[in-house]
């Protein structure tokens, strides 16, 4: 009665084989692009923004976007980011098993 | 201020905070059944925890007082807190809680496998936490002071007092119920009197009130005379870059911030937890500009004072008055001290963790202790020794230094495999160290006007580069020491928990892999405790003196 | 500044913002390749994934059952019509049709079986019906021994499954190699379960299944349920993976060990829990509050007790975690307990507690042993203190999430 590994790339992983070092590197590309996805999108306003709003010099447009319309903004960007990411983690265990991982709570 | 009502609302807060802090958890979680008692901490909850932390004096008094005086340009600050949550979710949240550590230098530790990059870590994360303390006990100074015409010291000295005393008796055991009540009383504190101002407001008549296009403050602004003020007078654009980049990318390295993902059952629900966390702060700082706009309206003599953050303690008794603004006001009060006692307690307990492992000798409870008064005490000596500055700017600068150290630190630790131990140490002290350094040139005014001091008093915008620069240049010269678990710490960085390594972590470490209860060579022997056990016992703290079994009989 | 600028740069805003919108969106969808797999490259690792589960059999070795378990799947993979399977001296399986050949293949092979050259044949068959005209034979070479052949037939003779047949004859090789490894390895891992099942005390399983065989007559139902904890939790004692646990785990496995405790001694055992939320992901040493409690339960209703109280507290402290054990049964004469801990007692007394003390000190250092109160007739209360982090002590991931 012998024991095999039950996903054998689960285990290449696990050994730290080069070959589980690359799956990891996969992963680890995939969610830094959605981290940086989701960092650009709110980089790029935020560092026009004050340039913006000095050539502007409109004080309701600045109370309007920073007192009331960023916010939702936020939260929207992260929860894309985490549906991403959560998805990015979902596509990588069906890699690595060959099926949908039973055990994710 | 009517401080027949404020001073019980006070008292009521700190009341209600040890109690829920001492019995919350016996009440909510005495049981015979394990499932109850072994439930997780839920995102939700956790994110009004981390919220109620988070909110520190800087957002409940401080930004209306900056929006008063300053008009919306200020509107950064909420803005900054609150983005910094997006960046810490999208680079750090879940790796950082996979990383199992509880405080930075644990992640600093397990990740570079360096005792000095630790030691570094930790005494950076001592001194932002005090630099973050102090702001929170000049509020209450100047909170105590609006309400009773107590001397300035007095309120520092009351929240320093009952921090110390609750944290170091063990009061703040159910944290996640302390801090999820002080966000929700926070957010009352800020929400019902705000209804009501705006009602006054619109039976005044509703005529928005007047912000000059471009405060003319220097001569006469809030804190006349004072260094920062003139700064950003001198170069709005560059403080609001400044302010920007400091509180984006130092949200993640602030301690009492970290400590409280170690909650979260795993890395998916860390991450939940920061996008709830988003939701709750973001919703809370809808109301503090407000506050700041009527207050131009309503007491337009606080520009002219150094305590324009005092507006939204008068704002109720102003723009409402009679009896229920004296109401309001004292729930405002109330809210105000929730949000002293949250941060300050959540920041000490940070730091006095700190202090007790990395920093002092030996470890144990009384260690523990001694170590939340030293936490405390440097802070309220700082207190009485700085010149006020406005609480907001004050905490700005305790992000400035977290994002020059720990921004680089924990992004590049967790997304790039060749840091190294020297250029983390490079980086923290280069980056960390030098905004450190030009933060407290600020504080000590060595320079009062021109571009240095902006430089200075803003450092993030140049010292973050630095950080990352120095973190990244001195890694690539060293490739050498790049630590010999890497891989293994990124794995499990990395990979989500139903994949997790088994095993290798253990293995990595060089720690035997025979299984439990079979006994390998004892490695306990050569641990740098110190503290050796008399004669070769292995009993060393068992204490079973007549004193203790005659109290059992008792029973 | 005029109001152009200003409405130019007011239309830039939303620009910007689609544009920050759509690198975002590129950097996250690249257009070539995704790192973790299009759905083109999931369909072709189910397919490989298929032709895998061929390998299971195989590496028990080549017999007869396991050779007829891979040949299904072997054939699926080479779209032949039928296949064979032989070791040296006769057939072991025949997949698909025209089995009447399978006495015909042996004198086929003569030739290839002491070379370990592959070799293709004609198949004479006299049914006109037959589809078998032609068949590629591949030797199965192990440790440079040839252990038999695969035989592919098909309607014609075809270069792609000649070397298709080829191809999978190696992989079975591979495979059978592979089997010579395992076996090699199993003894090792018995060896270690072997010193994982004196984890759990004999006394226990006994006193446990004897509780559950009392049930089975009366209480069907609860009989089941005690023996799924029964099994939940030797699994989780007798597990392979990782030195260190979450105390959340670790409670989960007292949970069930005082579920079968109380089947034995029902009323007679009050358990209460207080457990701090925020400590429930602490890493600890496995199984080391099993014991504790185990003890405790031991000590509880050893005297003429008529009923036992065993508290459990996990609390918050700072940067460690407090765990307390605490029962009102007979307690110990504390000298004994020093003499048990030195590992000078006898073998019944206090079974784990000093396998415990030792793992706890070997792994934290010495400040975080066992602290015991106790005397006799008063009890026992044992605290550990467990740090929220230590270098080196990972958990492996919690396989009942409470949450």
């Amino acid at each position: 009665m012998h024991r095999l590994p039950r996903h054998r790339t689960q285990w290449e992983i696990d050994e730290q084989t080069t070959l589980g070092a690359a799956y990891v590197r996969s992963l680890m590309r995939s969610q830094l692009r959605a981290g940086i996805a989701a960092f650009a999108v709110l980089a790029l306003p935020v560092v026009t923004l004050p340039l913006f709003f000095a050539a502007l010099r409109n004080a309701t447009v600045v109370w309007v976007v920073l007192g009331f319309g960023c916010y939702p903004l936020l939260v929207l960007i992260a929860w894309w980011y985490v549906r991403r990411a959560e998805r990015n983690e979902r596509d990588f265990a069906r890699l690595v098993r060959g099926t949908d991982p039973p055990g994710t709570p | 201020m009517n401080e027949a009502y404020a001073i019980p609302a006070v008292a009521a807060v700190v009341l209600v905070t040890v109690l829920i802090g001492g019995f919350g958890l016996r009440i909510s979680r005495t049981t015979s059944d394990f499932y109850v008692a072994s439930r997780t901490v839920g995102p939700s909850l956790n994110a009004a925890a981390i919220s109620g932390e988070y909110l520190s004096a800087a957002s409940f008094l401080g930004v209306a007082g900056l929006v008063l005086v300053y008009g919306p340009d200020m509107l950064w600050y909420p803005v900054g807190y609150t983005a910094g949550y997006l960046v810490l979710l999208v680079f750090v949240a879940a790796p950082l809680r996979r990383s199992g550590a509880y405080t930075l230098p644990d992640f600093a530790e397990g990740r570079l496998e360096s005792r000095q990059v630790r030691t570094v870590v930790s005494v950076l994360v001592v001194g932002v936490g005090w630099l973050y303390l102090v702001p929170q006990l000049q509020g209450a100074g100047l909170t105590l002071q609006i309400l009773t015409g107590a001397p300035r010291w007095l309120g520092g000295a009351l929240v320093a007092a009952v921090v110390v005393l609750a944290v170091a008796a063990g009061g703040m055991r159910s944290i996640t119920f302390v801090q999820a009540f002080q966000y929700w009383l926070k957010l009352t504190a800020l929400l019902v009197p705000a209804f009501f101002l705006l009602l006054a407001w619109h039976r005044d008549g509703g005529a928005p009130p007047a912000f000059p296009a471009v405060p003319d403050l220097p001569a006469s602004g809030a804190g006349a005379g004072q260094p920062i003020a003139t700064s950003r007078a001198d170069h709005p654009l560059y403080a609001t870059y400044g302010l920007i980049v400091a509180t984006f990318l130092g949200t993640m390295g602030l301690p009492h911030v970290v400590v409280r993902f170690y909650t979260s059952p795993h890395g998916r629900a860390a991450r939940r937890t920061t996008v709830f966390v988003l939701a709750l702060i973001g919703f809370f700082y809808l109301l503090p500009p407000l506050y700041g706009w009527l207050g131009r309206l309503y007491a337009p003599e606080l520009t002219h004072t150094p305590d324009a953050d005092a507006a939204v303690l008068l704002l109720p008794g102003r723009a409402v008055g009679g009896l229920g603004g004296d109401l309001l006001g004292a729930l405002v009060a109330g809210g105000a001290f929730a949000a002293f006692l949250s941060t300050a307690s959540g920041l000490t307990m940070a730091v006095a963790g700190v202090l007790s492992q990395d920093v002092l000798p030996a470890r144990g409870v009384r260690h523990f202790r001694l170590a939340t008064v030293l936490a405390m005490t440097v802070p309220l000596g700082g207190t009485l020794l700085v010149s006020a500055v406005p609480v907001a700017d004050a905490v700005g600068m305790a992000f400035a230094v977290s994002a020059s150290s720990f921004c680089p630190l924990l992004v590049l630790g967790i997304w790039w495999r060749r840091l190294t131990p020297p250029g983390a140490l490079a980086g923290l002290l280069l980056g960390g160290g030098s905004a450190l350094a030009a933060v407290t040139l600020t504080f000590a005014e060595v320079v009062r006007s021109g571009w240095l001091h902006t430089l200075l008093a803003w450092p993030a915008v140049w010292s973050v580069p630095v950080g990352f620069l120095a973190m990244i240049l001195v890694s690539l010269a060293t490739p050498g020491s790049i630590p010999p678990h890497t891989s293994a710490t990124m794995t499990r960085l990395h990979l989500p928990e139903s994949l997790t390594v088994r095993q290798t972590a253990a293995a990595a470490e060089g720690g035997s892999t025979s299984p439990p209860g079979t006994k390998s060579t004892p490695s306990g022997t050569s641990t740098p405790s110190g503290t050796s056990t008399p004669s070769g016992t292995s009993f060393p703290g068992s204490t079973s003196s007549t004193g203790s079994t005659s109290t059992r009989e008792g029973r | 500044m005029t109001g152009t600028a200003a409405a130019v740069l007011l239309a830039l805003c939303p620009l910007l913002l689609v544009g920050g919108f759509l690198l975002g969106r590129r950097t996250a969808h690249p257009a070539g390749r995704s790192d973790v797999g299009s759905p083109v490259e999931h369909a072709t690792f189910e397919t490989l994934h298929t032709a895998s589960l061929a390998a299971p059999p195989l590496r028990a070795g080549l017999t007869e059952d396991t050779a007829r378990k891979s040949a299904r799947r072997l054939r699926t993979l080479l779209g032949t019509d039928a296949l064979c399977l032989t070791n040296r001296s006769t057939v072991l399986a025949w997949d698909g049709v025209g089995e009447h050949h399978a006495k015909l293949v042996m004198e086929r092979l003569a030739g290839l079986l002491p070379t370990g050259r592959s070799a293709a044949f004609d198949c004479g068959c006299d049914d006109v019906d037959c589809p078998l005209r032609w068949a590629v034979a591949a030797p199965i070479v192990v440790d440079q021994r040839v252990l038999g052949a695969l035989v592919a037939y098909a309607p014609r003779d075809s270069a792609v499954l000649a070397r298709a047949a080829d191809e999978v004859a190696r992989w079975v090789s591979v495979q059978l190699e592979l089997a010579e490894l395992d076996r090699s390895r199993t003894r090792v891992i018995e060896a270690e379960i072997k010193a994982l099942r004196a984890q759990i005390s004999p006394h226990f399983i006994f006193n446990s299944l004897a509780a559950i065989a009392s049930f089975v007559r009366t209480d069907p139902e609860r009989a089941r349920e005690l023996l799924l904890e029964f099994a939940d939790f030797t699994r989780y004692s007798f597990r392979r993976h990782g030195e260190f646990t979450t105390l959340a785990d670790e409670l989960h496995s007292i949970d069930q060990y005082l579920a079968l405790v109380r089947a034995r001694f029902g009323e007679r055992l009050a358990v209460t829990l207080q457990i701090a939320p925020e400590v429930l992901p602490v890493s600890l040493p496995f199984l080391c509050l099993q014991p504790l409690v185990e003890n405790a339960v031991k000590h509880g209703l050893e005297g003429a007790v008529t009923r036992s109280r065993i508290t459990i507290s996990a609390q918050d402290a700072g940067a460690e975690a407090e765990v307390v054990i605490e029962d009102d049964g007979i307690g110990m004469e504390p000298e004994a307990l020093r003499r048990i801990l030195r590992g000078e007692g006898g073998p019944s007394a206090g079974i784990g507690l000093s396998n415990v003390d030792e793992r706890l000190r070997q792994v934290f250092g010495d400040d975080y042993g066992l602290v015991i109160e106790t005397g006799v007739g008063a009890g026992m209360k044992i605290t550990v203190r467990i740090p929220k982090y230590r270098a080196g002590v990972h958990s492996s991931p919690p396989e009942h999430d409470p949450a």
